[in-house]
């Protein structure tokens, strides 16, 4: 696993391996191929070579018996002296050995049955040669190792062909020729022909890679620029030099960079352009806003003076600034979490007393529509890091809406601890939401019903905003409802900031 | 009779400013340029000034430093459209004491107007010490060996209410209430850009307080002996 990955991550170690690798192959195999042509054909010259000589000396050996079998006093022992024996001078020199042997295996006439020249084992001729030889009246010849008594051994050929001596019997002549010389000749070209692979093999190893390292360093340098530029340097560009493919790289590469650069900038001016925008309108309108709210507020204080239906009319001037106040607070807060630029203000919260300050707070409300608020919350006190704001605009919006389609019911509210999360969790048990809707919920101005009335304001931006506020924590709020079964909204919120939730302390269906 | 200065650009909303201001017995300067607060600041000092943050002339920020220099005492409460962190806290540490986010509603206005008035008194001592700072309730002033150290009434405020009880933490939310009179808020801003500003006042080292000790995740105290971090 280990070799793989030093050779997968680098462009050189992987190219420079495969083309060594490959070379010396292609080095081994031509060399050997070469060493065997030359050395066979070495060889082959030299046997044809020692054919030639052994049948001079073979015929030569036959016109000494015939001579010598023309007298009746001839004495064999001496030709054969002669003839074996005459070798043995120059034996080292021209690497030539001979050997008698008789066909029966018999001492015939004073002629030893086998006679060779310099302690030659006559075993060195192989059986099947002898064979050949006794046979026919042909030369045979046959690659042999040519063995001595001291045990010494060289490689070489046996030459032979039958003698038959005139009243004596059939005897078999050998000339047998080392291959020494020639031996020397191919070791130093084998030796030489290692010597040039392995310098070839250096240089073409030198070579590859400062081939290589010249292709790759522009590719190591376009590298470490993109990964600069991905890293988030978008002004970051890369040299080029020339008009090779490298530049072409080089310059594409800073083309797309450009795009990208142009693309991102233009996305961020329109983004913050938006939220420019958005905040422009907001402060345009927030002043006259302002002056209309005191308007309205001097002229309700003053309502009984006027006749009931100014009155009346004052009343809702107020009730229809207030929602209107509402609707822009929220479009802003929803402006920042599109734009990105909504940001945590972060403490140390008691989850309880936030939960007891917001039911106090929405009691009235609650009252006025009978709906009892039901508490089940931890005696001690549970602290995360939240942005109070926030979390308390969630709580006042789920809690809000359970009371809102309670029907009278009870609402429950429970608050429960894990070891990383704290879960909020608001159940009532009015209408409910059908399930083909319960995915819509959290979006933006939408309504369960657009027919039903509504008895508080709201402005449909409140669920929307819940769970960005919930989701800036790294929280979230599941929801689980059935159409007449009431409705359950989990709010769950880490403890630590950063920390992921292992574990949810109330999951989205309700217990009862 | 009350006098609050009301700078604000916006003619209509300055007038309505001075309706309401009126009809609970509280008389109204009204300026609309920025650059011409100073002047009528220094012919007719008022009890509280209500500022605008965007003016022409001078932008509110900027006349808030300019008054700072004039006046340690006047309350300043800044009236802005931009909830925005970024201004709201430039334009507490140019010294305003409190902000009011456009929309806001008049009798939340007033309630803050009188806060800012309200005199700190009816304690049971004239004088506490906190430190080596000797503070006169009755004076309003606060001096380190005989040395009087200007600070505004908010900053006062808030030095008298963790020096009465030193050792004491207060939680944000709880000087929210003590001194700005706030129910309910937790824009830990306003705490923490006031405290800032005190302490470069009356510490020796700010960046090491020993006369207001924080306590980590909690809040305030007078006295930064023990846990503090």
């Amino acid at each position: 696993m280990k070799i793989t990955q030093y050779f997968r991550t680098s462009l050189f170690r992987k190219v420079f391996s495969v083309s060594s690798i490959i070379s010396i192959a292609l080095i081994y195999f031509l060399g050997s191929n070469l060493y065997n042509r030359i050395s066979d054909g070495i060889i082959e010259e030299k046997i044809s070579a020692a054919i030639s000589e052994g049948e001079a000396a073979i015929q030569y050996a036959d016109y000494r018996f015939l001579i010598g079998s023309l007298n009746k006093n001839t004495d064999y022992k001496t030709i054969v002296d002669e003839i074996v024996k005459s070798t043995n001078v120059s034996a080292k020199a021209s690497g030539r050995e001979i050997a008698l042997l008789s066909s029966t295996g018999k001492r015939l006439a004073r002629i030893p049955s086998r006679s060779t020249s310099n302690f030659l084992e006559p075993s060195s001729i192989p059986s099947e040669l002898r064979q050949l030889v006794k046979e026919d009246d042909e030369i045979h010849w046959q690659r042999t190792n040519l063995r001595y008594f001291n045990g010494e051994s060289v490689a070489g050929v046996a030459v032979g062909h039958r003698i038959d001596i005139k009243s004596v019997g059939r005897y078999e002549m050998y000339v047998l020729f080392d291959f020494a010389s020639q031996q020397q000749t191919i070791d130093l070209m084998g030796r030489s022909m290692w010597g040039t692979g392995l310098i070839l093999m250096a240089l073409i190893m030198v070579i590859a890679s400062v081939v290589l390292r010249q292709v790759i360093k522009p590719v190591r340098y376009a590298a470490e620029v993109a990964e600069q530029l991905s890293a988030g340097d978008l002004l970051k560009r890369m040299q080029v030099k020339g008009s090779d493919e490298v530049a072409r790289l080089g310059t594409a590469f800073n083309d797309m960079a450009d795009t990208l650069a142009k693309q991102i900038t233009r996305l961020e001016n329109l983004s913050r352009l938006q939220q420019r925008f958005v905040s422009d309108v907001s402060h345009e309108l927030r002043t006259p806003l302002t002056t209309i709210r005191m308007a309205s507020d001097v002229i309700f204080a003053a309502r009984e003076r006027f006749d009931p239906t100014i009155a009346r009319s004052a009343e809702l001037l107020l009730s229809q600034i207030d929602r209107f106040e509402e609707l822009l607070t929220d479009l802003l807060e929803v402006s920042r979490f599109d734009a990105q630029v909504a940001t945590l203000s972060l403490s140390k919260i008691d989850l309880v007393q936030l939960v007891n300050r917001c039911v106090e707070d929405l009691a009235m409300d609650a009252k006025q529509r009978d709906v009892k608020i039901r508490i089940d919350v931890p005696e001690d006190e549970v602290l995360i890091d939240g942005d109070s704001r926030r979390i308390e605009r969630i709580m006042r919006n789920l809690l809000g809406n359970a009371i809102d389609h309670a029907e009278g019911n009870p609402v429950d509210l429970t608050v429960k601890a894990g070891s990383s999360a704290v879960s909020l969790a608001v159940r009532d048990y009015g209408v409910g939401i059908a399930t083909h809707h319960l995915e819509r919920v959290f979006d933006r101005f939408w309504r369960a019903d657009p027919s039903r009335s509504r008895i508080r304001g709201g402005t449909g931006l409140g669920l929307s905003i819940a769970r960005e506020d919930a989701n800036l924590h790294g929280g979230d709020i599941k929801l689980w409802s059935e159409l007449g079964a009431g409705a359950q909204f989990v709010l769950t919120l880490p403890l630590t900031q950063g920390q992921p939730i292992t574990e949810v302390p109330i999951g989205e269906l309700p217990t009862h | 009779m009350t006098s609050v200065m009301v700078v604000d650009d916006d003619q209509d909303l300055a007038e309505m400013l001075g309706i309401v201001l009126n009809g609970v017995g509280i008389e109204v300067d009204l300026v609309s340029r920025g650059d011409e607060v100073l002047e009528v600041f220094r012919n007719n000092p008022p009890d509280l000034v209500l500022l605008d943050i965007m003016l022409p002339g001078l932008d509110g920020i900027e006349v808030c430093k300019e008054i700072r220099k004039h006046s340690m005492r006047v309350p300043i409460v800044m009236l802005t459209a931009k909830s925005d962190t970024h201004d709201i806290v430039r334009g507490l540490e140019a010294g305003a004491d409190d902000y009011m986010v456009k929309p806001f509603k008049p009798s939340e206005l007033v309630a803050r107007i009188r806060t800012r008035l309200r005199r700190t008194g009816g304690e049971s001592s004239s004088t506490l010490t906190i430190g080596d700072l000797a503070i006169d309730i009755v004076e309003h002033t606060v001096t380190r060996a005989g040395k009087e150290i200007p600070l505004t009434r908010l900053e006062f405020d808030l030095l008298v209410s963790l020096a009465k009880e030193p050792g004491r933490v207060f939680t944000r939310e709880a000087l929210l209430g003590e001194v700005w009179g706030y129910r309910h808020s937790t824009d830990t801003r306003l705490v923490n850009v006031h405290i800032q500003r005190l302490r470069a006042k009356i510490e020796h080292d700010s960046e090491n307080p020993t006369i207001i000790g924080t306590v980590r995740g909690i809040g305030y105290r007078a006295g930064a002996l023990g846990n503090r971090s």
